[in-house]
């Protein structure tokens, strides 16, 4: 009796809720859908955009194959996180997605991807592609994960008015740092309510601390690398990186960067950022390729003026040291998970997304630099951004991250490191610290000193 | 006599006092979503209905609340059940793991669900429970019972033995008794159980983005992120207009049950140990 | 008042729907990572597809991370902070001086105070950065005000945390308060004041042994739920700038997620665990040394 009605209660509720909610469940192993994730937060609209395109014009080519886009909306490191949930499983594994060239070896390493040699074979166009940006998808084994969706270089972007009223030349090439520096305190002096020498820093912007700012510099120290091909091993500790610190410390002591309370602020380097930008708040940024995409009609800050305004050039190396510039590149490309039931429909994808037309457009919409050569020299794309030609010219010395498993870990301590220096920390025990945590994430025997 | 109004009038003071602090972080709320020129500050807006039409439109608010109506309903609902059975023998019966089992419920209640959400994935995954909205709802209504179970426990407590031993004279089996004599009496406190769960449920973010992939079935809590991402002047009022949105439903409920029961007694039965 | 020692059949079925629940979504992914806690396992690189047993490394580990002995110390300061002092006292005060104040008073006052505790945790944390932020309000009326303003979130990131939860959390502390005084006999009271105790003394001899109990409780769960607050801190300041207001939870959160080391993440969760007991274990002792 009252088992029963406990059990009639119970299945009442069950019976209610799960009409309430909907048939969940499974999402079905039907193979002729191809499940597609990404990331669709702040500018990566244009990606969104992209892909929603091309599922349009493959359905229409390929009728029965329905394409399943799956937007993540979230922050970059929320959305590798949840995409590394995902791929665990073949049950929730993605078909295609998209994945930030820095995890590629540490999700080969986890199983998680499908080698696309083979197929990459039978693809005529690949050979459109330019070889260095091949690396970004390209793992320790040698094989080929990610077909690049586009690709980056970095330098100095800086503001021509602010210049002409500081007595500085709109034509500015730095040779050193030190002239870097040097012309970040004139400005500093005439215009102190200006940021004279933005370079990204902090915790919200993770990677781009390490990558964009620590290793620009590091590149171009005589030390010149985070890691040693030749014998295998990560270098640390090294002078060059404690003079990347110093460097560093000398923008924020004397105040010519942003203040530390916006390094720690989220919203500055999402939004405010930009906004100074274009109100001629900032002087000199380290920054990337890709910021007319911001400012371009659509972008986060419509700015018409910043063709005019905005002047660029190469990251010197420390004491003009040949090759005398510095870049690093990197870039997003679609991979197949190693879970996909339809790998042969998911390259089909992939390759239509980025055959040339789709390149094209993408290359256009997101302000990245063209991976491929036929697209390169399209005239579409300078009309819409005339500082391409400048950026895709650092291509040919543009280096790129070291494309290891540890290489996530040993970034994030990079980025501690630095944190500490921009709060005040002294750059030689910085770099000493930093020395001794690479060596517990490496192993001992997998460090050099440089 | 005057020093008793003295008193008074310090004491209306500082309740002011601290009602104005209290009320100064949600005004940005308010200014900000009808303010076409929206900021980080509160300032006089610029009035603009947009901010609201946009977060209301299906695709981009309206799905996600009905899809958080959802979720955290049956969860409520769920909970309230399993929640009343369980509380009925620890209430009635004199149990010897009794103790024990509500300091072990108590601390449950503590636990922080993002420890556990690894854990939890893989058993999702194993089980084929990825993407599975009742599924989501279930755990919600697992993660929530602890407290909700507390509370139960307590308002039964509250229900006057002798009405069931009446019941019980005349035959009535216990569960019997539990449903004829005090669930009636217990009424409000399954209604405030259930709305605390809700709430619960509601506010929780990391739950439904971790386990939940199609956007089409995330709650309004994963949907707040789509107006922290597209930086710039605008989303500020979006992303006001949506929180107000999102809030509504939580003080509506707040409401009812403080109207029902007077915001005070609502919780005196809950928490006496 | 209990009846009688039930048989199994009584007690068993009515529990069971609650066994199931909480051992097959509670407990059971809490065992499933008090192993994991034990392993390497990683969200990825090699140790995620085959995460070894690594027995106590993790909590050697954790023994030697000075960023876990950082995050256990602002915990306990965020939590006696935000919950034993400013919650507790806040919302005892605010119902003291609520009780036989008007009808229009209480409701405002009420309603204001917890409407901050109903908002969902994520608008609730984003109105504070918009109030505590460098171009906030709070800042702006202190330009009014002819003062200087400053980055609160940065330059005071645990004060801010530990205000920012005060204003989310007296609510309840609150309503619990107002609900004891409630039952406090107001003869008492008068018999007291007749003796010429003045406001303080009769909250302290007579109203405060009354309460005593549900003070208790009460600190018991604000202790509890504060211990592993995420979203307030993690939108206020995400644990920083540095590790300055890095407490457990978002140090668990940055190794599981940010750093894909789910096992180390795992081993902080069980730390957080710990303090919890702590602290439960002292409240417990109180409440049974009182019975």
């Amino acid at each position: 009796m009252t088992l029963n009605r406990l059990g009639r209660a119970l299945v009442t509720t069950l019976l209610l809720t799960s009409a309430l909610a909907g048939c969940g469940g499974g999402s079905g192993d039907d193979t002729d859908r191809i499940r597609v994730v990404y990331q669709r937060y702040g500018t990566g609209i244009q990606l969104d955009q992209h892909l929603q395109q091309v599922k349009k014009t493959f359905e229409q080519d390929n009728p029965g194959t329905e394409i399943e886009l799956v937007p993540v909306v979230a922050p970059e490191n929320e959305y590798l996180s949840k995409v590394q949930l995902m791929l665990r499983s073949p049950r929730t594994a993605p078909d295609v997605l998209y994945e930030d060239s820095y995890n590629v070896n540490a999700d080969v390493a986890a199983g998680y991807l499908h080698p696309l040699d083979d197929q990459l074979h039978g693809w005529p166009e690949w050979n459109q592609f330019v070889e260095t940006t091949k690396q970004a998808g390209r793992a320790v084994d040698g094989r080929i994960y990610g077909v690049p969706m586009g690709t980056d270089t970095r330098g100095l972007w800086f503001n021509k008015r602010l210049f002409t009223e500081a007595g500085l030349p709109t034509d500015w090439q730095p040779k050193t740092w030190a002239e870097v520096l040097d012309t970040a305190r004139t400005i500093k002096e005439k215009h102190p309510d200006v940021i004279a020498l933005d370079v990204p820093a902090g915790k919200p912007v993770g990677e781009a601390a390490a990558m964009q700012t620590m290793e620009m510099l590091l590149y171009g120290t005589p030390t010149a690398d985070l890691y040693n091909e030749q014998s295998e091993r990560w270098v640390a500790p090294s002078a060059g990186f404690t003079d990347a610190l110093r460097f560093v410390r000398e923008v924020f002591r004397e105040g010519l960067g942003p203040t530390p309370a916006q390094v720690a602020d989220p919203q500055y380097s999402k939004s405010t950022k930009e906004e100074l930008t274009r109100d001629g708040k900032i002087a000199i940024r380290l920054d990337g390729s890709w910021l007319p995409g911001n400012w371009i009609p659509g972008g986060m800050v419509e700015w018409p003026d910043w063709v005019e305004v905005m002047g660029m050039a190469p990251m010197p190396t420390q004491h003009g040291q040949p090759p005398g510039k510095v870049s690093l590149s990197g870039g997003w490309v679609l991979s197949i998970s190693a879970h996909s039931q339809n790998k042969h429909g998911a390259f089909a994808f992939l390759t239509k997304a980025l055959d040339r037309e789709g390149s094209l457009a993408y290359a256009i919409a997101a302000s990245q630099l063209p991976v491929r050569r036929d697209v390169a020299g399209d005239p579409k794309l300078a009309e819409r951004n005339p500082s391409t030609a400048f950026w895709a010219g650092l291509l040919d010395i543009t280096r790129y991250r070291p494309t290891l498993v540890e290489y996530p870990k040993v970034s994030e301590e990079i980025q501690v490191a630095m944190d500490r220096v921009v709060n005040g920390a002294d750059p030689e025990q910085a770099g000493r610290e930093w020395a001794v945590r690479v060596r517990q994430v490496v192993g001992p025997d997998r460090v050099e000193e440089g | 006599m005057t020093r008793r109004r003295v008193a008074a009038a310090l004491a209306n003071l500082v309740l002011a006092g601290i009602a104005l602090v209290f009320a100064a972080p949600l005004l940005w709320l308010l200014t900000t979503s009808v303010d076409a020129a929206a900021g980080l500050r509160v300032q006089v807006p610029d009035l603009t209905g947009q901010h609201f039409a946009s977060v209301l439109a299906w695709e981009s608010g309206g799905r996600a609340l009905w899809n958080g109506v959802l979720l955290s309903g049956g969860a409520a609902l769920v909970t309230m059940v399993a929640a009343t059975f369980c509380a009925y023998p620890l209430s009635r019966y004199q149990l010897r793991f009794r103790r024990p089992f509500l300091y072990t419920v108590l601390f449950a209640t503590g636990l922080p669900l993002t420890a556990v959400m690894v854990p939890v994935y893989s058993l999702f995954v194993r089980f084929n429970l990825i993407d599975s909205r009742l599924a989501v709802l279930v755990f919600l209504a697992a993660a929530s019972l602890p407290f909700a179970i507390w509370m139960t426990k307590n308002f039964m407590d509250g229900v006057p033995i002798e009405l069931e031993e009446a019941a019980w004279v005349d035959g009535a089996s216990p569960m019997r008794a539990l449903g004829t004599v005090v669930l009636p009496l217990m009424l409000p406190g399954m209604a405030v159980v259930a709305i605390f769960t809700f709430i619960l449920a509601w506010g929780n973010f990391f739950v439904p983005f971790i386990l939940l992939l199609d956007p089409a079935k995330q709650p309004a809590a994963v949907n707040v992120l789509t107006y922290f991402g597209q930086a710039g002047l605008v989303t500020y009022g979006q992303l006001a207009a949506y929180s107000i949105v999102y809030t509504v439903p939580v003080v509506g409920l707040y409401l009812v049950v403080s109207r029902a029961l007077g915001g005070a007694f609502s919780l005196t039965g809950a928490v006496k140990a | 008042m209990r009846r009688r020692r039930p048989g199994v059949f009584a007690w068993l079925p009515p529990m069971v729907p609650t066994f199931l629940l909480l051992g097959l979504f509670f407990i059971g992914p809490i065992l499933w990572a008090a192993y994991t806690a034990f392993t390497n396992a990683a969200l990825s690189g090699p140790a995620a597809r085959d995460p070894e047993f690594v027995g106590w490394e993790n909590f050697r580990r954790a023994l030697h991370d000075p960023n876990l002995a950082n995050a256990v110390w602002l915990t306990v300061l965020f939590t006696f902070g935000s919950a034993v002092i400013g919650q507790n006292c806040l919302g005892m005060l605010l119902a003291v001086l609520m009780q036989r104040r008007n009808q229009v008073i209480r409701a405002i006052v009420g309603m204001l105070v917890v409407a901050a505790w109903v908002l969902p945790e994520i608008v609730a944390a984003f109105a504070l950065y918009a109030f505590l932020s460098g171009d906030g309000t709070l800042n702006a009326v202190l330009t009014t005000l002819g003062m200087e303003g400053q980055n609160w979130l940065f330059t005071a990131p645990m004060l801010a945390i530990i205000l920012g939860n005060v204003w989310r959390g007296t609510a309840f502390s609150m309503l619990i308060y107002q609900a004891a005084l409630s039952d406090v006999d107001v003869e008492l009271l008068e018999a007291a004041q007749v003796d010429g105790a003045g406001p303080l003394r009769r909250f302290w001899h007579v109203v405060l042994p009354i309460v005593r109990r549900t003070v208790m409780t009460n600190l018991m769960l604000i202790t509890l739920q504060t211990i592993g607050v995420f979203t307030l801190i993690y939108v206020l300041t995400s644990g920083g700038p540095g590790t300055a207001s890095q407490t457990l939870p978002l140090l668990m959160y940055d190794r599981a997620f940010e750093f894909g080391e789910i096992a180390y993440g795992t081993a902080i969760a069980f730390v957080l665990l710990g303090v919890g007991a702590l602290f439960s274990a002292i409240y417990a002792r109180a409440l049974r040394a009182e019975v």
